[in-house]
């Protein structure tokens, strides 16, 4: 396994290069300059001109593309053009908050998700199974910005439970307790989320439920509960922990709409923003890290499955 | 039994967080902006955005009062020669800047030299200034090649306007706005932190040499009220007003005009209109296709299009919005109705018939919009419909703001573009004027009354040559002005002394909760 984590992990680097080229061709080759941006309305072409020969802009691609790449090999992703800060530094500021907001999101996933799932499963067919996905179906329909704003009106305007908007780091003043910034978006993110969970442990389970060893399992007498959980449910898992892996990497990469509503300083809104503002070492920066945590997490769930299912080799 | 330990464990971790909120302390003023700043640098960056945060840490020589007169700030007073060339401006003694150094000479010459040679609209004044130099500790000397009538207004405009800075950041300064940790001004606050996409933060100015006189717009005394002003990015508007009546912000801006009524209507929220009207402007192409030189054409279009409805559409309530054709408010020194009878004819007849006079025969007409800003697209739109009814043929471009400003920089790509204009308290600061502003309006009689405005230091004089300017733009449409647009912010009812209306920029010196 540790033989196959290596080699997967060497596969990142033609994976990582190939991805950075096409992104700087891209972003390159739709229109837009930052310097013009930067400089707002009343820019003459002259102060465009100059600011984008300051910034090194007006070299050949290929060139400011070898130049980009030589400084990521030593570490340093660039300076962001907007904010003057490092690269680095930007997005580690995003990916505190995508990475806690996917965390909770996940949390909530997992507390609704997996017991709702089992429960619509092993009530398949009754009242509980209706309503249950049909609680899901509707749930994964609501768009999130208008889920986001309700609970806004109703748990920050309404109640004055939760704070409506944006995310202090936990490591200014309020520390842990600012994770309540992040109660509302991730409930947002979690319901449609969730739903899809139900809504897959429910079909996995109902899979699973119709196999031998669990018509041995139920004839060898053993508690419904035990048949349910321990040869159903751990058996239909297999096919939920790759949802659960792709799911985190997309909370952590596009929840923009949710990020956009209350306000967090993610990742997803970064890059949207940094598009906008054809902020280039941004963007380079952010797919870099959004396709490594893509990869990383392909690995996760590979290895998940071996541990999983044991006629699973990796090799 | 786990799903009951998970469920017992979730609802006791929420009721804590919703419990271990951080108490705000009153001594924060925390506003919700549309989104961040691209710099606060007030030499090279002319968003309004940035101003309305760094005009709290950044001070220049001069500052307009409630009636928009320049008058000084960090200037204690100025003489002028008597052929108008020299001036000498003498300085306000004991201002310290955020670093603790005093303030002199050095630092307003070298501040003015690099807003001259790398400032936004500093190339409007330094065309004609042959030299600028310290005098004394206190007293720096502006040499012009010509008399220059608007240069004190030029000064007093700090939205990419002179911002004195301490010489020593000065001397390292470009093109490039300079970084967040060179953010050293003279202000009642300075720069504390800027996390990217979660605010920009000012603290309390301790130090702070205020200027003397009743506070006045933005002149006179300023006093730091509170310790801290936050400025927090929350693009999405339903937010910004849910945010402020959770009490999670006290003043949020650009609030859509459909709101008003509500928000106007309800005690918890203070409704503030901005008192300098933005205005759009449709540029026409003078340098490239069917419209370059077509005076003919341009005022066959200016005819067919009626203003009101647009207005109507785009930004709603009447209050937030006048179908005025004088490029300066009503009540304004600038005010005038020349050529303003054209502003708004709607006459598809009329215009039909002016574009065949002027030899149009159905070519695309190539109108550029983008959708960052909805009342340009919703403006965009009713203009095309009036347009088509005329019988123009307009091809509607839409492109996000970053690819309309680099295409409107390439005078084959297209024919009109929208865009919007801030309000300026003098005309030579509207972009028209600029001759290489996109659309490039460079005629003859623009150059010869340019030239007149710009000399002329009389008032009455400059405003009367302003009332031909106006009449001209109307009879070789450069542009069309689309109608003023009184934006407006909401605050909570506990801040004190925020006034009826902003003047340009909300200021939160002298104000309090």
């Amino acid at each position: 396994m540790l033989l196959y984590t290596i080699k997967r992990l060497l596969a990142l680097i033609p994976t990582l290069l190939a991805a950075s080229v096409l992104v700087f061709l891209f972003i390159h080759l739709i229109p837009g300059d930052p310097a013009a941006i930067l400089l707002g309305d009343t820019a003459t072409p002259e102060d465009v001109a100059a600011l984008t020969r300051e910034m090194g802009l007006d070299e050949p691609i290929w060139k400011q593309y070898a130049l980009w790449l030589g400084n990521v090999l030593q570490g340093d992703l660039g300076t962001s053009v907007f904010f003057r800060e490092p690269v680095l530094s930007v997005i580690g500021d995003g990916a505190e908050t995508s990475i806690l907001l996917a965390t909770m999101t996940m949390f909530w996933i997992v507390l609704f998700g997996i017991p709702i799932g089992i429960l619509s499963a092993t009530k398949h067919g009754t009242w509980v199974d209706q309503m249950t996905s049909g609680g899901a179906m509707l749930f994964a329909s609501v768009p999130t910005f208008w889920l986001g704003l309700y609970l806004i009106l109703i748990f920050s305007v309404g109640l004055g439970w939760f704070p409506s908007s944006g995310f202090p780091s936990i490591s200014d003043d309020g520390g842990l307790t600012n994770l309540r910034y992040l109660i509302l978006p991730s409930l947002t993110l979690a319901a449609p989320n969730a739903a899809l969970i139900i809504r897959l442990v429910r079909a996995s389970m109902l899979d699973v439920s119709r196999e031998d060893h669990v018509r041995t399992a139920r004839a060898k007498g053993l508690h419904p509960a035990k048949v349910a959980i321990k040869h159903v449910f751990r058996n239909a898992l297999i096919a939920v922990a790759a949802a659960f892996g792709f799911t985190f990497a997309a909370l952590v990469s596009e929840a923009v709409v949710t990020e956009t509503v209350f306000s967090l300083p993610g990742i997803g809104r970064l890059v949207v923003q940094s598009i906008l503002r054809r902020d280039y070492p941004v963007i380079q920066g952010v797919i870099l890290v959004i396709v490594v945590l893509y990869m990383i997490i392909n690995l996760l769930v590979d290895l998940a499955y071996a541990r999983l299912d044991p006629r699973v080799s990796l090799k | 039994m786990t799903i009951r330990i998970w469920s017992k464990s979730a609802v006791a971790g929420l009721a804590l967080l919703a419990l271990g909120g951080t108490a705000w302390a009153d001594g924060m003023m925390r506003y919700a902006t549309v989104g961040e700043p691209p710099s606060l640098d007030q030499h090279v960056v002319t968003s309004d955005l940035a101003t309305t945060i760094a005009h709290h840490m950044f001070e220049g020589l001069y500052t307009f009062n409630a009636a928009n007169a320049p008058v000084g700030l960090l200037a204690s007073g100025e003489t002028i020669s008597d052929d108008g060339k020299t001036i000498t401006i003498s300085l306000r003694e004991g201002v310290t800047f955020h670093n603790g150094q005093g303030m002199t000479s050095a630092d307003v010459v070298a501040s003015l030299n690099r807003w001259g040679e790398h400032g936004s609209r500093g190339g409007l004044l330094f065309d004609n200034v042959a030299n600028v130099e310290a005098t004394g500790d206190y007293e720096v000397t502006i040499t012009l090649n010509e008399p220059f009538g608007p240069w004190k207004n030029l000064m007093a405009f700090i939205n990419g306007g002179p911002a004195i800075y301490p010489a020593s950041v000065m001397e390292a300064a470009g093109k490039e706005p300079i970084a967040p940790e060179n953010y050293i001004g003279t202000g009642p606050y300075k720069f504390n932190e800027w996390q990217p996409n979660r605010h920009v933060e000012l603290v309390r100015f301790d130090d702070y040499a205020s200027p003397d006189g009743a506070a006045d717009g933005y002149a006179g005394a300023r006093q730091a009220e509170f310790d801290t002003l936050r400025f927090v990015p929350v693009p999405d508007v339903g937010t910004r007003v849910s945010g402020l009546k959770a009490g999670d912000y006290d003043y949020a801006e650009s609030i859509p005009g459909d709101l008003f009524a509500d928000l106007d209507a309800d005690p918890n929220v203070t409704t503030i209109l901005n008192g300098g009207p933005i205005f759009g402007l449709v540029f026409m192409n003078s340098k490239d296709g069917p419209l370059q030189e077509n005076f003919a054409l341009r005022r066959a279009i200016q005819t067919a299009i009626d203003k009101t409805p647009a207005l109507q559409v785009a930004i709603g309530p009447e209050g937030l919005w006048r179908a005025n054709g004088s490029f300066l408010p009503d009540g304004n020194v600038w005010y005038t109705d020349s050529g303003a009878e054209n502003f708004s004819m709607g006459n598809a007849e009329k215009a039909r018939s002016m574009a065949e006079e002027a030899g149009y025969d159905g070519d695309p007409i190539k109108f550029m919009v983008s959708t960052n800003y909805p009342f340009h697209y919703d403006t965009a739109i009713v203009y095309t419909k009036q347009l088509a009814q005329a019988g123009f043929n307009i091809d509607l471009q839409v492109y996000d703001w970053a690819t309309l400003i680099e295409k409107r920089a390439q005078p084959d790509q297209w024919d009109m573009f929208f865009t919007h204009h801030g309000f300026v308290p003098d005309p030579i600061l509207i972009s028209v004027m600029n001759d290489n502003y996109p659309g490039w309006w460079t005629t003859e009689e623009k150059a010869g009354l340019k030239a007149k405005f710009t000399a002329s230091s009389d008032p009455a004089e400059r405003q009367a040559i302003w009332s031909e300017i106006q009449a001209l733009i109307y009879e070789q449409v450069p542009t069309m002005k689309t109608g003023d647009v009184y934006t407006y912010n909401i605050a909570s009812p506990d801040l004190n002394g925020l006034g009826e209306a902003t003047l340009i920029w909300p200021h939160f010196w002298n104000v309090s909760k």
